[in-house]
């Protein structure tokens, strides 16, 4: 998979846990970039990313990542 | 010995010369030993005479450290979950024994600091986030560092090791900020959180006497005292360490200018905050049983309430353990704990609906009256909660919190009432000039760092404006019974 079929993958299920199909994100999108990415939602995010790419994060991964790029990264490694 | 009394300051004076006269090399080993000098001074081992606590820490270390090393060598998952398990019963184990259980053993100073510090350091190394540290000593002095001892804050090794262990040489501006810091603390502390205690306790402790407004002004000013009061240590300890020339992470970020209960959770007591968000609720949301709730719940709630139940189930457990933290009684596990998880969950379930509300009435929730409500109704939500904070028994702030409802009478402000309530008319004055400074340099304090806008004046204004603060603290600071000012409000919860 591309970085770039990720970005498309990842868009879809932030729209989806978001509630708001007008999201796009990108390598420097944070969680003060997008309404309501606080710490709850950031958990029903990651597992919601988890069952789109049929991975799972560690505990390290989950709270340590910065910025959409770094769970790419992950998400690309772990493929 | 109390970090407001002339020994502390004499204390930390010599400490503070002694600290950047030796080499760079030598100053961790004599923090550690001051730490340990400073421990031998508390209280708790001063009056008792109870030495061996000491060990209490040093075991809690140990025990750490030695998981962590194997945690960190082993190869195989099962033995490193091992390891973390057998510490973190044991550390937990410890103070819960010694903290909660009432076993009336002699408690060390600091107990429920350092053990969620040691524990964060070994999560961190168990989820490979953190690094590993060989020297016992070296996680002594991060674990046992006394300024955080006092009353936290909760330390993240991976912003420790840099500076913990290096050594720091003399740098004048950071003593002076450090030392301004002390001086803001002191402030806080010695002249408006004393002076409201005196108020929160004349009503609290007879509150059968009171009603109405009485009440209110009794809980808010207990609601102000336990701010300033641990707002103000850390302020001390966190400029105590500056002079060190190690930041310490902010615990506060002036959490009555938050407009809803969970925003203020965001501003006060940060690092309890944080550390409990990051090492217990994300784990435990990760759980197998949290992980399958939401598809369970699905079917009968839809998708979005299954998910909001799940996270409501798991805040419940987080709430209760910040309350239990607190004391392990019911009065902070409601006050600091459920109460405030309550709030939370009926702010999120009323808020479709109340959004509706100010949309059919035309209101615009960015204005600045609405913002200045939300804040108004952040302090009575926490003041509610602090009623059963502040009464040991749940049945005793009940029936407060029915008296102060029960009525109506807004005379006492200007019938003299008010100045019965534990301060004369002056004493009121000074408390009112005080908390109207307080609150100006808050809000100052939002738009930067207030040190570095008066480090901007000129020589002479700087100089007049600190000596003024030195002065108004010396005369009007209540330094209580026997110029010992009494011990932070706070501290009483590491015992």
């Amino acid at each position: 998979m591309t970085r770039e079929e990720v970005f498309e993958r990842l868009n879809a299920v932030f729209q989806d846990v978001f509630d708001d199909g007008s999201i796009t994100v990108n390598d420097g999108t944070t969680a003060d970039d997008i309404e309501g990415w606080d710490s709850l939602e950031h958990i029903n995010l990651v597992a919601a990313v988890e069952a789109e790419f049929g991975i799972k994060f560690s505990m390290g991964q989950v709270v340590s990542m910065k910025n959409v790029g770094e769970m790419a990264d992950i998400i690309l490694q772990k493929l | 010995m109390s970090i407001t009394s002339f020994y502390f300051l004499c204390f930390f004076t010599v400490v503070l010369g002694l600290y950047y006269i030796l080499p760079k090399k030598l100053q961790w080993g004599f923090l550690l030993f001051v730490s340990f000098l400073w421990f031998m001074t508390t209280a708790e081992v001063a009056e008792s005479g109870g030495w061996y606590v000491v060990l209490y820490p040093m075991a809690a270390v140990a025990a750490v450290y030695v998981a962590a090393l194997l945690i960190d060598r082993a190869k195989e998952q099962r033995v490193k979950r091992a390891a973390l398990i057998c510490a973190v019963l044991f550390c937990v184990g410890l103070l819960c024994s010694l903290k909660f259980l009432g076993l009336g053993l002699l408690v060390p100073a600091g107990i429920s600091f350092y053990t969620l510090t040691l524990l964060g350091y070994l999560f961190d190394v168990y989820y490979e986030i953190g690094a590993v540290q060989n020297s016992y000593g070296k996680l002594l002095l991060f674990g046992c560092y006394f300024p955080t001892m006092v009353s936290g804050p909760i330390v993240r090794y991976k912003e420790m090791e840099g500076q913990l262990f290096g050594g720091h040489r003399f740098d004048y501006r950071r003593v002076t900020f450090g030392l301004q810091r002390m001086l803001w603390g002191f402030f806080k502390k010695l002249v408006i959180a004393e002076r409201m205690a005196l108020v929160a306790d004349q009503v609290f402790d007879h509150y059968t006497e009171y009603a109405g407004f009485e009440i209110w002004v009794g809980a808010a000013a207990f609601t102000l005292q336990l701010y300033t009061d641990f707002g103000g240590c850390m302020d001390i300890v966190l400029g105590i360490s500056e002079c060190f020339g190690i930041t310490l992470p902010e615990n506060f970020n002036a959490p009555f200018l938050a407009r809803s209960i969970s925003e203020y959770w965001r501003r006060w007591h940060i690092s309890l905050g944080s550390w409990l968000r990051e090492y217990l609720f994300y784990p435990l949301l990760r759980t197998r049983f949290f992980m399958a709730l939401p598809g369970r719940l699905k079917p009968r709630f839809g998708k979005k309430r299954a998910k909001q139940i799940t996270t409501f189930a798991a805040m419940f457990l987080l709430w209760f353990t910040i309350g239990y933290w607190h004391g392990g009684t019911w009065n902070y596990i409601i006050g600091s704990g459920l109460l405030h998880w309550f709030y939370i969950v009926s702010g999120e379930l009323l808020e479709p609906w109340f959004a509706k509300w100010c949309a059919a009435w035309h209101i615009d929730r960015r204005k600045g009256w609405f913002t200045g409500l939300q804040r108004l109704r952040t302090f009575f939500l926490v003041t509610v909660g602090l009623i059963f904070f502040r009464n040991p028994r749940v049945p005793d702030a009940l029936r407060m919190i029915g008296r102060a409802f029960g009525a109506f009478n807004p005379q006492i402000f200007v019938n003299g009432t008010l100045f019965s309530l534990g301060l004369d008319w002056i004493e009121c004055s000074v408390a009112l000039v005080s908390l109207l400074l307080f609150v100006s340099v808050t809000l100052l304090g939002q738009k930067g760092s207030v040190r570095e806008m008066l480090e901007r004046k000129p020589l002479a204004v700087r100089w007049i404006l600190l000596y003024a603060l030195l002065f108004y603290v010396i005369l009007l600071g209540q330094y209580g019974p026997g110029y010992s000012a009494s011990e932070f409000i706070y501290q009483n919860f590491r015992a």
